[in-house]
């Protein structure tokens, strides 16, 4: 035993001296490790050529097109779409991506979707490429008016929306029917059975607001004060817990009887239970738009262009709308939607009138500078992963 | 002592056997284990960039922060191992000693659910164990739970998840001990006039301590690091320290802190292991080596 015990350490040792050594090569390598964003350079511009060809693969989040478009485009254009849905949380997203975006690789990915703050933080460091906007124009020309010139992107130079919408309550309205606020979800008989989603820019303005704070006033102290307030319904238990957009299996299992989730999510969980509703806050919602963007190592933009000229002709967009259930970006979508879905072109969740959001807020933001930006979002942080 | 006089080549075969499995060791645990030591003492954000600084405070304020989450961790995971002991021993001894020619059967149903990928199999749980659910119907109708009682998001479920997880670690390790146990030496020990109270206490659980040991150790140390069966099965308040480092890299992006976090786990549950093999006996471990010899 002792002698066989010895025959194994010599090779042990030897092992231990080899990756010794190793390691000194790798420390005289310049130590690598994660950098971070300090080469925030030129911004490079994602040029098409040639007739669109090959694959395109797209990042989107769950819920958010019908199964026929994909198919009909490939039809279309012989391009193969590779469609992921592995969005579900915008600051999710960004750190699974950060570290290739970084070497600037997009882990063969040409378009993905991100809300707006999020594709201003991409673009700012340098994660994104800008349009070739000869190709992309067809579809620029389709946009509507209230979304072409964004504060975080005044000419549309590296974003275009996919669709937009509210964040407010979806409410099981057979089991919760007086909720009406988010103020009710604080409501000691929902304990437990109230959910939110874990974007602090929706969830926090929402909340905020039915407080009497207006998203556009709200000082720092007033978002940190909200997110004090969520995490003490978090500890006492009446949240039951903070999701990213799969809130809605738990709506769906009768987990959840209210969360503050997106207006889109409503209609796609009443396919299967009827009585679960979008309910526009007494206080308003948040509006918001998803937007496509091209980030840096994109391998097939040309694709991506023909992608997103597709999507913005009305009669393609008309057929993702009666699904989504989201405004949508494209002008002239609403004749093509009364052919296919009368029901749906009079609904105020894809044509909202003027009445129905007139209290809602755009999504913004915590003022101030990046770390005070910073500071808001790891107290958030700490609330939603504990 | 004899290699001496063995030629050169014969000498060098051991190092030659080792050269793959040392080359996948230091490819994916030492390079990547240096990256993140040096990870976990820089400072900075993402937007100024991360600068290798010595920054000790990192595990400091990271275990100080992030105490609860750690203690959690370690409750969870040692309850869930107990349990798979107490679930796992009786199961791998009758399939060991009762199973007859059912033993292969047995053992695949054992192994079966691995067929299915992990994180199915936990959200599977998550509808089975769903407010409306036929469980936890059950549990209020005999009066366990209360009305408004529920399973998810509760320490009970994750522990359950964990432990249902992690139970084929804990029953392969004993089932193996156990089936190699030679039948004769109870038989020995009921000749000479043992119960079968003494037959097992004397004979069976020391021989099949090493599968005792591998099979705790197995569970519990992925388990004290796992995040997938609280993520799904608990809420905030259930969070372990695996959703810590997970939080703090993919959303806050504070990858040094994260680093320092895993580190520190890395170290705890080393001691833990060493106090643990420590006070079981290394012979636990070597037992079967010894006797084979």
């Amino acid at each position: 035993m002792r002698n066989g015990t010895r025959r194994w350490l010599r090779p042990l040792a030897a092992g231990v001296m080899l990756i010794a050594a190793l390691l000194l090569a790798a420390c005289g390598g310049g130590g690598g490790g994660i950098e971070g964003g300090d080469d925030t350079g030129q911004v490079s511009t994602a040029m098409a050529e040639g007739e669109p060809s090959g694959t395109l693969a797209i990042s989107n989040w769950p819920f958010y097109i019908d199964n026929k478009t994909v198919p009909d485009f490939e039809k279309a254009t012989g391009i193969s779409v590779k469609y992921t849905e592995d969005v579900n949380d915008n600051a999710e997203f960004f750190g699974k991506m950060q570290p290739l975006l970084d070497q600037g690789e997009s882990g063969g990915r040409d378009i993905m979707i991100v809300t707006d703050w999020m594709a201003n933080k991409m673009y700012d460091l340098g994660y994104l490429q800008d349009f070739d906007q000869e190709a992309v124009k067809p579809a620029m020309d389709n946009l509507v008016p209230a979304l072409q010139s964004p504060s975080f992107d005044p000419n549309r130079d590296f974003s275009l929306p996919w669709q937009s919408g509210m964040t407010g309550l979806v409410v099981n309205t057979a089991e919760a029917p007086d909720i009406k606020s988010a103020n009710d979800l604080f409501d000691p008989k929902y304990k437990g059975q109230v959910e939110m989603v874990s974007e602090m820019r929706d969830t926090v303005p929402i909340v905020m607001m039915a407080d009497g704070i207006r998203p556009e006033d709200a000082t720092k102290q007033d978002w940190l004060d909200t997110i004090e307030k969520l995490k003490e319904a978090s500890e006492s238990g009446q949240i039951r817990r903070f999701t990213g957009n799969n809130y809605t299996s738990d709506m769906a299992n009768g987990d959840a009887i209210a969360v503050i989730g997106w207006s889109g999510d409503a209609i796609q969980l009443q396919a299967d239970n009827p009585d679960i509703q979008f309910v526009m806050p007494a206080e308003g919602c948040s509006l918001w738009s998803d937007n496509m963007v091209i980030p840096v190592g994109a391998p097939n933009p040309t694709a991506a262009y023909a992608w997103m000229n597709y999507v913005y002709q009305p009669k393609n967009q008309a057929q993702i709308t009666d699904y989504n259930y989201y405004f949508s970006p494209v002008e002239g979508v609403k004749p093509y939607l009364e052919k296919i879905n009368p029901e749906a072109a009079k609904s105020p969740l894809i044509f909202p009138t003027e009445q129905y959001t007139k209290n809602c807020a755009t999504q913004t933001d915590p003022p101030g500078s990046p770390e005070d930006v910073s500071e808001v979002e790891q107290a958030w942080q700490a609330v939603v992963t504990g | 002592m004899n290699g001496e006089s063995k030629p050169l080549s014969r000498r060098l075969i051991p190092y030659g056997l080792m050269g793959p499995g040392l080359l996948w060791l230091v490819l994916f645990f030492v390079i990547p284990l240096y990256f993140m030591a040096r990870l976990s003492l820089e400072s900075g954000t993402l937007e100024t960039g991360f600068k290798f600084t010595w920054e000790w405070s990192n595990f400091s304020d990271g275990l100080s922060t992030y105490d609860e989450q750690f203690i959690r961790s370690f409750i969870y995971a040692g309850v869930a191992t107990l349990i798979a002991l107490v679930i796992a021993y009786p199961l791998a001894y009758a399939i060991a000693f009762r199973g007859g020619s059912w033993k292969n059967a047995l053992l695949f149903a054992v192994v079966a659910p691995f067929f299915v990928t992990y994180l199915i199999r936990t959200i599977a749980w998550t509808t089975i164990l769903s407010d409306d659910g036929v469980v936890t119907g059950v549990l209020r109708t005999v009066g366990i739970l209360g009305d408004d009682g529920r399973l998810l998001a509760t320490p009970t479920a994750v522990i359950a998840g964990i432990t249902y997880n992690f139970l084929p670690f804990m029953v392969l390790p004993i089932y193996a001990s156990l089936e190699r146990l030679d039948p004769r030496l109870i038989e020995a020990a009921k000749d000479l006039y043992s119960s079968s109270r003494a037959a097992f206490l004397k004979v069976t659980l020391p021989l099949s301590a090493p599968g005792i040991v591998a099979g705790t150790l197995l569970t519990f140390i992925p388990a004290a690091g796992d995040y997938i069966n609280a993520i799904f099965l608990g809420s905030t308040n259930q969070h372990m320290i695996g959703n810590v480092i997970q939080g703090l890299y993919l959303n806050v992006r504070d990858y040094p802190t994260a680093a320092a976090l895993s580190f520190i786990l890395m170290a705890v549950i080393m001691a833990a292991v060493v106090v643990y093999i420590r006070f079981a006996g290394s012979e636990a471990l070597m037992g079967e080596e010894e006797e084979a010899q």
